[in-house]
């Protein structure tokens, strides 16, 4: 036997976890998503589902971040670079979809809930056509999205690379079975925060400066206990793979 | 690696990349699998009867994901049993990922459909007969080219995420770009095309979508032919752009010549999210001079 699992370390890796899951709750509240009404010109915003893009962005993010871990093996690195991935997605998605809502719906970019634009100063009413909520990503909200895709990103990462780190006594060859299980449970527990997220925007959100993102404190809490029931689980079954290794039955 | 092979993969996988995003497009607007799907499932309760095909499998992302991830087990399991080349995995893996996509179609859009029925909604078999074989074909070419990416990835860019993985992570990605940017054309354009160009859709008119076709009645055909236009190009640009600008980080700074290097890419990639702000801001601009506001500018004070 020559490998030894410290609890005080897996309860440090799963505090971590939980802070990875927190922070992606934060970020769903910070990208504008404006649900099946922006797919209508409706409401501004992403047209899209708050969870779907999340997951896009966050998955995006998730990649670089595995491949940089792969590459050079720095945790710090590897987080910094998941979430500017994420930000790069996201801006790209936004940026590309405000040229459908100009070119091809052919309508100004205007924010519903706020009078004037928090950042630019902006008008933002009366460039708000007769019957919706506002359309397209105006400056604000664009920002919101990318700080809020960083943000995610790194939980992503966070998660990502505290469930790597769990089966410490393996050797660096078996990383290749290491690294596809902490990818598949990141994934999950991306998936389990962006849903908590949903239930408190409720279809769309605008950003920082919406009204539903003072709501971010009870989403806080009640994603930092699911993460830390679900985290146990991960860290239990990346902690497998270590004995596994070993030959022990369990 | 060699840094310029690295560019030129890369370059390859924009251009799959762009078509794996131009038929996924295409795919949801046929289909009308996505956002505005809210809309085709609400018409015939507004009293509008019409000739669209109705499947919403489920989310973009996750259907896409789908797929993707059963293309690549079954390519990845071919390789390990047959001596096959690399294109004949890609194919066999699309064409299975294929078949349970046309079943998901089959059964969503009877159930859809059929649901409908106390709405006088008729279940039009040329409709399913006619949309099949263009979902299929759609729905292979995505599943092939993110198989494609996912080779190309795993073998000379050395990611080292297994494959079916991989084509999880592209499947999901693609979807959600898919249903960000090409979506909003076709629910807020097409469908409402009756309506005056150049505002949001009222949300009174919901459901009562166009039925008239440019000669005859709409189908999803009509709406692949508008999309194809707009919609799916964009869709395609967006997703290469997140494949290109995402990898070109790792493959130009290579983290593993050295962590210097490494954090010049993060560099790099701050200096593309603002130049993306900066340009957002540029058409926010140009768009609000040309098309002007809706309203006139009270000259009272606002009240926030």
């Amino acid at each position: 036997m020559d490998f030894f699992i410290d609890p005080i370390y897996q309860f440090t890796l799963l505090i971590l976890i939980t802070l990875g899951g927190v922070l992606i709750t934060i970020s769903v509240h910070m990208i504008p998503v404006g649900g099946a009404p922006a797919a209508m010109s409706q409401a501004t915003g992403v047209g899209t589902g708050t969870t779907q893009l999340a997951a896009g962005a966050g998955l995006t993010g998730l990649l670089v971040a595995a491949s940089v871990y792969i590459l050079s093996g720095d945790a710090l690195l590897c987080l910094v670079l998941g979430g500017i991935g994420s930000a790069i997605m996201l801006s790209i998605a936004m940026l590309i979809a405000n040229i459908g809502y100009i070119y091809g719906v052919g309508i100004p970019l205007a924010s519903g809930k706020a009078s004037r634009d928090p950042i630019t100063k902006d008008r933002q009413d009366i460039y708000v056509s007769k019957g919706t909520e506002g359309h397209g990503i105006p400056t604000a909200a664009f920002l919101s999205g990318i700080a809020g895709g960083f943000v995610g990103g790194i939980g992503g990462s966070l998660i990502f690379v505290a469930l790597l780190k769990s089966p410490a006594g393996l050797p660096f060859e078996s990383m290749s079975a290491v690294i596809p299980g902490a990818i598949i449970l990141s994934i999950a527990l991306f998936f389990v925060n962006a849903v908590i997220a949903s239930y408190n925007i409720g279809g769309t959100i605008e950003g920082y400066y919406d009204q539903k993102f003072k709501k971010l404190p009870k989403a806080v809490v009640v994603s930092a206990l699911i993460t830390l029931i679900c985290g146990i689980m991960c860290l239990l079954i990346m902690i497998q793979l270590e004995l596994a290794y070993y030959g022990v039955n369990v | 690696m060699d840094p310029l092979i690295g560019m030129g993969v890369l370059a390859l996988i924009g251009a799959v990349a762009a078509i794996a995003g131009y038929t996924e497009d295409l795919e949801s607007v046929v289909g009308s699998q996505s956002n505005p799907n809210s809309q085709v499932q609400l018409a015939p309760q507004m009293k509008y009867p019409h000739r669209l095909f109705n499947k919403a499998i489920s989310g973009e992302p996750l259907s896409n994901g789908l797929a993707a991830v059963i293309g690549a087990v079954i390519a990845v399991s071919l390789d390990i049993y047959f001596d096959l080349s690399v294109p004949t995995l890609i194919v066999a893996g699309s064409i299975a990922a294929m078949m349970i996509h046309v079943v998901l179609a089959t059964t969503s859009f009877f159930g859809r459909i059929s649901s409908q029925s106390r709405f006088k909604q008729p279940l039009y078999m040329d409709v399913f007969k006619t949309h099949i074989p263009t979902i299929a074909a759609y729905a292979f070419m995505t599943t092939a080219c993110i198989l494609i990416i996912c080779f190309l990835m795993s073998i000379y860019l050395s990611v080292g995420i297994p494959i079916p993985l991989l084509a999880l992570i592209l499947g999901i990605t693609v979807g959600a770009i898919g249903s960000a940017v090409g979506d909003t054309h076709y629910g807020s354009e097409r469908l409402y095309q009756n309506l005056e160009f150049g505002s949001g859709i009222n949300a009174a008119y919901s459901g009562n979508i166009v039925r008239k076709a440019e000669s005859g009645i709409r189908s999803g055909m009509d709406n692949s032919w508008f999309a194809s236009k707009f919609g799916g190009p964009t869709t395609g640009i967006a997703f290469a752009a997140v494949l290109f600008m995402t990898s070109w980080m790792t493959v130009l700074f290579n983290p593993a010549w050295g962590n210097a290097v490494g954090w010049l890419g993060l560099i790099a990639g701050i200096l593309f999210v603002a130049a993306t702000a900066v340009i957002n801001r540029y058409l926010e601009k140009s768009a609000r001079r040309n098309f002007g506001p809706y309203r006139e500018e009270e000259k009272t004070e606002i009240v926030e």
